[in-house]
């Protein structure tokens, strides 16, 4: 018999034969562009007025204090407090105009990083399995990386506003789909994953006889040879072992191989030191890399949520902390994947889950905006030097070229050479395509 | 004048000729699979066409077709150059390729509608009554390949039709079959499956089994005394599926303590077992074990993984009172419908009155009343909050109506001393679950208010009455035609490893039970037996099929919903936890716990608090797969194995703490003054209820005495038994 699991459980079959699996074989996977994914997320909601989208010409209540500076790219303009972004202007494609309607963090944030909308805009959206898999989980799922590297790696945090936000693992996907996650700062001198290494006691040659004992065991039953389950598990064990014993993969979490001089271009934080990490991971054959810039939404160091809140006007925290690091950063990431010819084919995404309203508020900040906001692209098959869409005279809504966030999900599942509409199916056996939305061929080189 | 023009053009009778857009038109678009969610029946519809799903909509299907797109898509003057036909028969190109050909019945019958000119139905054009079809059950053994299906309705004239040119084939599995338009089935592939056969609103499901010859079947007799067993053997003789013979003795006990208690056998309960000559030595095991107290714990477990027994929403008083009400009235054996009736009809402080949780985790009408049916009646009603259910009898109505039993419950929070003041899912306090006065839930279409309505009964629940007593009093009838079955059907999932409709939460026509009079003796000795969970659990476990092994025999190695061998799954999360603790004699440690409690005691999974990491237990638990019990649904428990669990096992800190503990029970072994042998022979009893082979006798003695740190080696002995698949796996 076939085994029913392997099975996909579809509709009618058309009249002509042709079935819907079928369709979408007839509709195959397009050419992959690009072979990884980073994505920078920048949890909390950085504001378009002071990135990538200012509005110098705006009364002063929206244009805010800080100025532009034109980078080589004609009509784009960045921050004064990014000179170095706007020196690598040239391999950038900013879109302008991502909308949608969720004004909490943990729902948009949700959307942002599956591109599935929740059912309502709730800051209690909680996690749970119904939900939506991430990005990662889902090149996991359909482009896998080879052995002994995982397709999937995050880190340093679990992002959460008040309860954590959706979105960051496998959810109705499995286990086996999940991010390999860590919450250990790259940054710190004693940086290592207990994952990967053996407790102290155990030397190599004792891991060796007890894999010997195992063995031993293992071949007692016809388990082993019978059983799917028993099988299953011990391709995870063979797995795990691999990542364990394979060099090439620890050697990518030594940061100290890195010549001192290329740690320091990328700043010696948790996050610079995250985006060089990102890019080892890439060399060593990672697909799709989450890095978060903050574990929470805002805070003197931490993400892009400045309304002004607890006395905290956003000009200090944008100007002694959130400009300068993302200045150090993003372009240093960039030119290093250009430096060693990786940039062609790794997509580097800079996104959060919205903008900020185009009117400073009475506390000096800026309020939370999804009608709006901008995501950054680089490489991977995007275009150097495009602008996509374009915001009305204050960066409140698109003027032209709006799109959605399942927009930005399609368009990576496709440079990665996956059909956006690939089915997976949920605990409840219903069908997703993996994005409901379109490519944006506009941003493809 | 005017008037009486338009009367006489309405009454026109449809001539023989005249094409039906609902049953003719629709029919065809819904066989050409364009309605479908996948392709113009999205929500977004596809390349501009939008169909109403499933054709759903009549009206909004035919403006479709004739006002959109400028009216492209019928021309009637030329009807072969309409866009639909063009579209349809890929001489246009097709997203979605060519769906049928010009030569086809499907291709006149459209173009004979446009050629009409798109007429609408008049209102007297007589309804489908029944579709009717036959056989809607067969099993097919190799050589026999293929089956008709005769398929007729009847409708209001009184007129019989031959409506296989009409309607829809949907195989529940692909890859198969084959489908011919007139409804030859003919076999692709060996296997299972339901093809639902759909016309209008009405769909049969027929299930065909095609088997393959198993030459080498060998027909074994075995006794049929048992209720159960004279169910299950008899269908294996017909698919030629030689049953496994029963299990080994030590299996068997290790499988019982397992699937009834969560918990391994003790070394010395294993081996008493095992050296126990009576002939009803099985019969008095189980009897045992459903006196324990391990049962209560572990059926309890179940029941509060299913009813959101969690700490955020209810706090940690709140989990323990709630576990401690499921827990006693699982040790007391109370009839489950009356459990289930309390819990349904609950209110009050949930202090003071447990059941009320549910409804304190479930905090609007439309997640109680799909909780509700997934757990207590076995229907997956989300699809029907949207559309009409595609594969089930509900329409939207009847979830809103169902819905409305529950919109008026409300809350009252007595206090709030949340810890985490951003955490809106955190309650720390009494709260006070009420009916309110008001709370009237609106149809999302005609946005009429609702009265509340049962499943599947046709008249509203009396207004003056209190919705939740009618539905728990409705639900602990024993005529009930959900419950019962819905609740045999977990209890033979949990033991057997497979509900026999399958997922447990899913009956309806189109998942029928892999062994409906099975489903059925269950059911009714169950509710004979008063609803009693005891005596469901004996029935099951004393049967042959419970018994048999999971290795397979002669032809039964590809079968998994025949249960003519058992089924092999990992140990659950707590189980394994459990188990481990058990092995090495180190008891985890739980945040707020008494020291002692084993995993399959905690009330609930314990919370991380913000910033923490958790105690390593706790974290074990959750890469294991522990639900964090937020949905009611069995299915929040994985089954799958990640990398992070297998990393826990080979080279994770808690194990590699618990092996080396000094006073653990190596330790103490090590101190007995036992031989290696002997220490041996006694890690095997308690890790996998048998005795080491003489293979593995020898050779691990030896490597023990050829060992420099006798420990050292005596602990890998016990990390290959915990990273054994025998260990990890119940079988």
């Amino acid at each position: 018999m076939l085994d029913r699991r392997a099975l996909l459980q579809v509709g009618s079959a058309g009249l002509l034969g042709l079935s819907l699996p079928q369709m979408l074989r007839a509709n195959p996977h397009p050419k992959a562009r690009a072979k990884a994914v980073i994505l920078l997320y920048q949890f909390g909601g950085p504001g378009q007025h002071e990135t990538f989208d200012m509005k110098p010409n705006a009364p002063a209540e929206i244009r805010g204090s800080f100025k532009p500076i034109q980078t080589r790219v004609p009509g784009l303009q960045v921050c004064e407090m990014l000179p170095r972004v706007a020196e690598i202007a040239q391999h950038l494609t900013v879109v302008r105009t991502i909308q949608h309607t969720m004004g909490n963090h943990n729902s948009a944030a949700y959307y942002s990083l599956t591109g599935m909308a929740p059912s309502s805009d709730d800051q209690r959206l909680r996690d749970s399995l119904e939900l939506f898999p991430a990005y990662g989980s889902i090149v996991d799922r359909f482009a896998p990386a080879p052995k002994g590297t995982p397709t999937f790696v995050s880190y340093p945090y679990t992002i959460r506003d008040g309860s954590i936000s959706p979105g960051q693992h496998a959810s109705f996907l499995g286990k086996t789909h999940n991010p390999f996650f860590f919450t250990q700062d790259p940054s710190r001198s004693d940086f290592r994953l207990p994952e990967l290494s053996l407790p102290a006691s155990i030397s190599a040659e004792r891991m060796e006889s007890r894999k010997e004992v195992l063995q031993l065991i293992d071949s007692q039953s016809d388990l082993l040879e019978k059983s799917a389950v028993a099988q299953g598990i011990d391709e995870s064990y063979q797995k795990a072992v691999s990542m364990l014993t394979s060099k090439e993969f620890k050697k990518a979490f030594d940061l100290s191989q890195e010549p001192k001089e290329v740690r320091d271009r990328y700043g010696r934080t948790t996050y610079g030191q995250g985006c060089l990490l990102a890019r080892r991971l890439v060399e060593a054959g990672a697909k799709f890399v989450n890095v978060y810039f903050s574990e929470s939404i805002g805070g003197d160091r931490g993400g892009w949520d400045t309304h002004g809140f607890n006395d905290k006007p956003q000009d200090p925290i944008l100007k002694d902390w959130l400009l300068p690091i993302t200045n150090d950063t993003f372009p240093t990431l960039i030119q290093d994947l250009e430096e060693r010819g990786l940039l062609k084919d790794t997509l580097v995404v800079w996104m959060g889950e919205f903008g900020r309203s185009p009117r400073i508020n009475k506390l000096a900040g800026r309020d939370h905006w999804p009608k709006c906001y901008p995501a950054v692209m680089a490489g991977g098959g995007v275009k150097g030097g495009y602008i996509y869409g374009a915001s009305d005279k204050i960066g409140a809504y698109p003027a032209h070229g709006q799109c959605r966030p399942e927009d930005i999900s399609a368009t990576f599942f496709h440079l990665l050479g996956i059909n956006p509409e690939t089915e997976i199916r949920d605990k409840l056996n219903r069908p997703f395509p993996i994005s409901r939305g379109q490519v944006i061929q506009e941003v493809i080189a | 004048m005017r008037s009486l023009l338009v009367w006489i053009l309405c009454s026109t009778p449809l001539s023989a000729a005249d094409v039906s857009f609902r049953q003719e038109v629709m029919a065809v678009l819904s066989r050409g699979g364009c309605n479908q969610g996948a392709c113009h029946g999205n929500l977004n519809g596809k390349g501009g066409f939008k169909l109403s799903l499933r054709g759903e909509d009549s009206t909004f299907d035919r403006n479709a077709i004739l006002k959109e797109s400028l009216g492209r898509r019928v021309d009637i003057q030329h009807p072969a150059e309409s866009l639909l036909l063009r579209k349809a028969t890929g001489q246009t190109p097709h997203e979605g390729g060519p769906r049928f050909s010009a030569d086809s019945s499907e291709y006149r019958l459209l173009s004979e509608w446009i050629r009409q000119g798109c007429p609408s139905d008049p209102d007297h054009l007589p309804k489908l009554l029944k579709l009717q079809v036959s056989p809607t059950e067969k099993v097919l053994i190799s050589p026999a390949n293929k089956v008709q299906l005769d398929i007729k309705g009847t409708f209001s004239d009184g007129s019989t039709r031959d409506l296989a040119h009409l309607v829809t084939f949907e195989p529940t599995v692909v890859g198969l079959v084959s489908i011919s338009p007139t409804g030859e089935v003919v076999r692709q592939n060996d296997g299972e499956l339901t093809v639902l056969v759909r016309y209008l609103e009405q769909m049969v499901p027929v299930q065909l089994v095609f088997a393959p010859a198993r030459a080498e079947y060998v027909k074994r007799l075995v006794s049929l005394d048992h209720p159960i067993d004279r169910l299950v053997f008899p269908p294996l003789e017909t698919l030629r599926l030689s049953p496994s013979p029963l299990a080994s003795d030590q299996v068997f006990v290790r499988r019982a303590y397992l699937d009834a208690t969560g918990c391994l056998p003790t070394a010395d309960e294993a081996r008493g077992f095992v050296t126990d000559s009576r002939p009803d030595k099985r019969a008095k095991l189980i009897d045992r074990l459903l006196a324990k107290p391990e049962f209560a714990d572990y059926w309890a477990q179940k029941w509060s993984d299913l009813l959101r027994n969690e700490e955020k929403a209810l706090d940690s008083k709140g989990v323990r009172l709630f576990y401690q009400w499921i827990r006693d009235s699982i040790a007391a054996d109370r009839p489950l419908n009356e459990f289930a009736a309390e819990i349904v009809r609950a209110r009050g402080n949930t202090y003071e009155n447990p059941p009320a949780n549910l409804y304190r985790s479930l905090r609007e009408p439309y997640g109680r009343a799909e909780s509700i049916a997934q757990v207590f009646l076995g229907i997956r009603l989300q699809c029907a909050k949207c559309h009409n259910h595609p594969f089930d009898q509900w329409t939207q109505t009847d979830y809103h109506e169902f819905a409305a039993i529950f919109s008026k419950l409300d809350y009252r929070i007595v206090e709030n001393n949340r810890r985490d003041m951003l955490d809106k899912h955190e309650f720390i306090g009494a709260q006070i679950v009420f009916t309110a006065r008001d709370g009237i839930l609106k149809h999302p279409v005609s946005g009429k208010a609702l009265s509340p309505r049962l499943l599947g009964e046709t008249k509203q629940l009396p207004p003056q009455s209190d919705s939740l007593d009618e539905i728990a009093e409705w639900l602990s009838r024993p005529e009930n035609p959900f419950f019962a079955k819905v609740q045999a059907n977990r209890v033979w999932y949990h033991l057997m490893g497979r509900g026999l409709v399958d997922p447990i939460d899913d009956f309806r026509s189109s998942n029928p039970a892999t062994n409906e009079p099975l489903l059925k003796e269950l059911a009714r000795s169950f509710q004979q037996s008063g609803f009693k969970l005891k005596s469901l659990v004996r029935l099951i476990m004393t049967s042959r099929a419970y018994q048999l092994s999971a290795s397979p025999a002669e032809t039964n190695a590809d079968d998994e919903t025949r249960f003519s061998r058992a089924i092999i799954r990992p140990l659950q999360a707590e189980q394994m936890l459990d188990a481990i603790s058990r092995v090495t004699g180190v008891s985890p440690r739980f945040e707020s716990y008494p020291k002692g409690t084993r995993a399959g005691q905690l009330a609930a999974p314990p919370l991380t608090k913000r910033g923490k990491k958790g105690l390593e237990a706790e974290r074990f638990l959750k890469v294991f797969g522990q639900p964090e019990r937020l949905l009611t649904c069995e299915c929040e428990r994985p089954s799958d194995t990640g990398l992070v669990q297998t990393f826990q096992l080979l080279s994770g800190e808690m194990i590699n703490g618990m092996l080396t503990q000094p006073g653990n029970r190596l330790g103490k072994l090590l101190e007995s003054k036992q031989s290696d042998a002997e220490i041996v022979e006694e890690l095997y009893w308690s890790a996998l209820s048998r005795g080491p082979t003489s293979t593995e006798l020898s050779r691990l003695s030896e490597f023990v005495a050829k060992s420099s740190d006798r420990r050292a080696a005596l602990e890998d002995v016990v990390w290959g038994l915990i990273n054994s698949k025998e260990f990890q796996l119940r079988r």
